[in-house]
């Protein structure tokens, strides 16, 4: 009863807050009912593995990644988005995890102790994933999280601008750049893909 | 316009390798259990909220009565001390200690001395029950 009551006061106490940002986010598109149990459960099960992957990459500790996965859970339930549309909450819950993830890198800065982790190959598959996460840490943080989100999420510049904060305008340029920095380590390390030829 | 960016092709045939490759297992944890976590911290947050003007409001009447007490205490600082003297052994004996400081008190500071020692006391037990 008093656990029911408990989730009454929560429940209403979250339905009274939307964050302004979020309105700006949705668009003008209606914003539906707030998310139930039910619908929570769903969504977590199509987007916990592909946020915790996403950490895992950005970060490159699985530790630290399956923290990370639950913090970003918990905002993205506090800040309790209207439901617009499965797409504008994918794209929310990977802007609250590239939020999780600076934080923690600015707490890594402040304390100088981070090193990204890289798992101790022991097969060719472990050594072939292992040369992949040393490449991708050689970039900065901001870089890692630009190729994820515009090549594996398939992010807009938009949408990537507002995860990132940056200007929409900046984002084409810094595309560029990160992967050119990428296509350069690829290419020292011997890593590039085969060309393909149609 | 045409795609100026040379490195997209290889960047993005190397981003969906990299993503498809296997991580080791995460421990994800189950969707239920943070829900419930997510809703008790919620409520937990929201107490707090409803309790933060009580809180303030509790800190300022602390202040009052502590401000009530130091200005009490200034007011007949002279007539405290030589009470506070009077308590001499000699005195205590012949049964006259602090006798002359009491019929120096006016009734106004009788009144006030009562006043504050039950709002203190109002308030020590409204700190207790909180807190229970």
């Amino acid at each position: 009863m008093e656990v029911d009551q408990a989730m009454g006061i929560a429940a209403s106490a979250v339905a009274l807050q939307t964050p302004f940002a979020l309105r700006a986010a949705t668009n003008g598109r209606t914003p539906k009912k707030p998310m139930d149990e039910a619908k929570f459960e769903a969504f977590y099960r199509k987007t916990a593995r592909p946020v915790w992957s996403y950490i895992f990459r950005m970060i490159g500790d699985a530790t630290i990644a399956d923290d990370l996965l639950q913090k970003t859970f918990f905002r993205f339930l506090r800040s309790n988005p209207p439901i617009v549309d499965e797409d504008h909450l994918r794209h929310y819950i990977f802007k609250t995890a590239t939020n999780l993830v600076f934080d923690h890198f600015r707490e890594i800065k402040r304390h100088r102790e981070h090193r990204f982790e890289t798992p101790a190959a022991s097969s060719g598959h472990e050594d072939l994933r292992h040369d992949m996460m040393r490449a991708f840490a050689e970039l900065k943080p901001q870089e890692r999280a630009l190729l994820w989100l515009a090549h594996v999420e398939g992010s807009s510049h938009e949408e990537i601008a507002e995860a990132l904060g940056v200007k929409t305008k900046s984002v084409k340029v810094m595309l560029f750049r990160a992967r050119k920095r990428l296509a350069g380590i690829l290419t020292k390390h011997g890593l590039a893909p085969e060309p393909h030829h149609a | 316009m045409p795609n100026a960016d040379p490195y997209e092709h290889e960047v993005d045939v190397w981003m969906k390798q990299f993503a498809a490759i296997d991580d080791r297992s995460p421990r994800l944890p189950d969707a239920n259990s943070l829900w419930v976590k997510a809703m008790l911290m919620q409520s937990t947050a929201a107490m707090e909220r409803a309790a933060r003007p009580l809180t303030q409001f509790q800190i300022a009447a602390y202040l009052i009565v502590a401000g009530g007490w130091a200005a009490l205490v200034m007011w007949k600082w002279t007539a405290l001390s030589a009470w506070i003297n009077s308590f001499t052994p000699t005195h205590i004996i012949l049964g006259a200690a602090g006798a002359q400081t009491a019929a120096s008190l006016s009734m106004t500071f009788v009144m006030a001395l009562i006043a504050l020692a039950s709002v203190t006391v109002m308030l020590a037990f409204h700190t207790i029950l909180a807190e229970e």
